[in-house]
């Protein structure tokens, strides 16, 4: 039974019997010995796979379980609607728009800050904002919807 | 010598001060905020003491609440390390009025040199080379005008009061001029209420030189060479060496920039440790940039090329001691090299990320200094910068102090938020950046050619995987905690109700 492994996109077939390469030296951290070639890799959970690390380089990591019959895509519905979500954890400092206001392509939207940098969210389509889920002062987290455009 | 010394400040630099106080057989005094109770420097100090909620405002910056410390602990000085307090005369007088010593120069000192255009005027009149430009603060866009057209356009204007590229802004032609003196000025009042710019002539991709000096009360002062810090983002520096690549091959340059750095701090009255920036171009010439009335985060490659201990240094010469060295003892041996280890994203602008540290692992080994206020399991607070560490390694040669941080950023094994490791390096492996011809512009420029990394080797891929699916089946026997477990049960069972299957 081939398992599929998605490494930053790249699927990569792994039989079960290859994991005797395998050894947990640490909680996360793997050594994995390939023809002789020592690699050391750390991986942790994420809310979408794992994140792995190996020599400085990082890796996004999806493992599909061949005996789980959804592992087809998880495609991204396309609608009109745009979240707009915060890319990091931070404080709202400035909320730019109005629920019934229309947007232009790239204009502001919120104004988060982290770690005494201020980043502007932008609409990446033009539209109307139909939402606004951030107020001024409100702390955030990483993936939090801000603004809803349509 | 003191007794007790209080550390007016966090993260790593806590860290560097209170291993200086430890060497030294001093009791050390952390403070903290309500987000850095289990910090690393409250962790490693022999005292700690809360002052406040965790916006700096209400704490880090809070003279009252520190000087109240350090009186509770019997602290005899104050060491502000750098950001925060260090730089500002009014606590420095207030710590002489509690009759604490503050470690760093006089108020006077911090005063004058912390105005960019008197440290400009002073500088000048002490026979430093400055870049031209006007010494009165450009009050309104007439007067504005003038100016830029005697100069000379592109010109630069600047925050009277700034750092950090804060309130600066470049004006290529008069037309632009308008609307850059409004924004530089509101930026300058938002962030430090002076809106007072200036303007002067730009130079174009200029390097970023500076030279470290150090005085004591006796009227000695020497300076320690220079630094070259023309690795910037944003006009914060990222990477920083000694000795200067570009001064190693002029090197009657160290001479001439230390000697105009001593006449600045000689005018000043200086004592204690301080920096003086210049910028250079391409033809040699270097001008007066300011004056840093304070330790730089980029000391460490300056400690490592002379020997000295410069915040053990600063500490001496507060208590009253003379400089144990004079001029003509300090020597460079060798190339020192350090990266600013920071939770942000390379891959995505840079944003910042802070969160909690996973998995840590530290590199170490032959010619390789971290200086880090982080640990395994520590979450990062978002209320401060974003500065996790700095890796800094020394080799006999430029080539070889390079190698050393690639082997030392590979080994750092660092998980659960973002950091900049990866994109050291890119840049260390960059051509341009291995032959020495860098400047301010090298960042920006490098960012513009920088192409995402080819793909890995088959191989990497694999181990990849496989150590993903050795986990992925580590998770699935030893559920990560119960209260996950149950949340996903509570979860399924709604969501079954929800389709009518219970």
């Amino acid at each position: 039974m081939k398992w599929q492994v998605a490494v930053d996109n790249r699927t990569i077939e792994i039989d079960f019997e290859q994991l005797s390469a395998v050894a947990e030296v640490e909680p996360g951290v793997y050594s994995v010995l390939l023809d002789g070639v020592s690699y050391e890799i750390r991986i942790i959970g994420m809310s979408n796979g794992y994140s792995a690390e190996l020599g400085g380089r990082r890796f996004a990591v999806e493992v599909r379980d061949p005996r789980d019959t959804r592992n087809a895509l998880r495609s991204s519905t396309r609608s009109g609607r745009q979240n707009v979500a915060a890319p990091m954890p931070g404080k709202v400092v400035r909320v730019l728009v109005n629920v019934g206001d229309s947007v232009d392509a790239g204009q502001g939207l919120v104004v988060v800050e982290a770690m005494k940098m201020q980043n502007e969210m932008k609409a990446a389509r033009p539209g109307w904002v139909i939402e606004v889920r951030a107020g001024a002062g409100e702390t955030v987290c990483a993936g939090d919807t801000l603004v809803v455009l349509e | 010598m003191f007794g007790t010394v209080l550390v007016a400040n966090r993260g790593e630099i806590a860290v560097r001060v209170i291993r200086a106080l430890r060497d030294m057989k001093i009791r050390s005094v952390a403070v903290f905020s309500d987000a850095d109770r289990g910090a690393l420097h409250v962790r490693l100090a022999d005292q700690a003491e809360h002052i406040g909620p965790a916006p700096s405002a209400e704490s880090y910056l809070r003279v009252d609440r520190i000087l109240e410390a350090a009186k509770k602990h019997g602290a005899e000085a104050i060491h502000p390390g750098y950001g925060f307090l260090s730089e500002n005369a009014g606590f420095a007088e207030a710590c002489a009025a509690a009759g604490i010593v503050f470690i760093g120069p006089s108020a006077e000192a911090i005063r004058l040199l912390g105005s960019k255009t008197a440290a400009r005027i002073l500088a000048k009149q002490a026979g430093a080379p400055v870049v031209p430009g006007s010494e009165e603060p450009a009050t309104n866009v007439d007067q504005a005008r003038k100016l830029a057209r005697a100069i000379g356009y592109p010109v630069l204007l600047k925050a009277a009061a700034g750092g950090g590229g804060k309130g600066m802004r470049r004006v290529n032609q008069e037309s632009e001029l308008d609307s850059a003196i409004r924004d530089a000025v509101s930026e300058a009042e938002r962030a430090f209420q002076n809106g007072e710019v200036y303007i002067e002539k730009l130079i174009e991709k200029p390097r970023h030189i500076e030279i470290q000096i150090a005085g004591d009360h006796q009227g000695n002062l020497v300076h320690l060479g220079e630094r070259e810090c023309s690795l910037q983002r944003r006009y914060q520096k990222v990477l920083e060496e000694c000795p200067s690549p570009f001064v190693a091959e002029h090197p009657e340059m160290r001479t001439a920039m230390g000697e105009a750095a001593l006449k600045v701090a000689r005018a000043a009255g200086y004592n204690n440790l301080g920096t003086v920036e210049f910028l250079a171009d391409p033809s040699g010439n270097f001008y007066f940039l300011e004056v840093n009335t304070r330790l730089q985060v980029e000391h460490p490659v300056t400690e490592l090329v002379t020997g000295y201990d410069l915040v053990q240094l600063q500490i001496r010469i507060a208590s009253g001691e003379a400089l144990p060295f004079a001029q003509k003892d300090v020597a460079w041996r060798g190339w020192a090299m350090e990266c600013r280890i920071g939770a942000e994203d390379p891959d995505n602008q840079f944003i910042p990320s802070p969160g909690k540290i996973q998995q840590l692992r530290e590199p170490s080994g032959p010619g390789v200094r971290l200086d880090s206020g982080v640990y395994p399991g520590w979450t990062v607070p978002l209320e401060y910068d974003a500065l996790l560490a700095k890796l800094v390694t020394w080799g006999p040669d430029r080539n070889i102090a390079i190698q050393r941080l690639e082997r030392a950023l590979a080994e750092y094994g660092l998980t659960g938020i973002q950091t900049n490791i990866s994109f050291f390096l890119e840049i260390l492996g960059d051509p341009e950046f291995r032959a020495g011809n860098i400047s301010t512009a090298f960042i920006p420029d490098f960012l513009a050619r920088r192409k995402p990394p080819d793909d890995p080797p088959r191989e990497l891929d694999v181990a990849v995987a496989l150590a993903a699916l050795a986990h992925f089946q580590t998770a699935r026997v030893q559920p990560t905690s119960i209260a996950q477990v149950e949340a996903s049960r509570w979860l399924a069972a709604g969501r079954n109700q929800l389709l009518g299957q219970v």
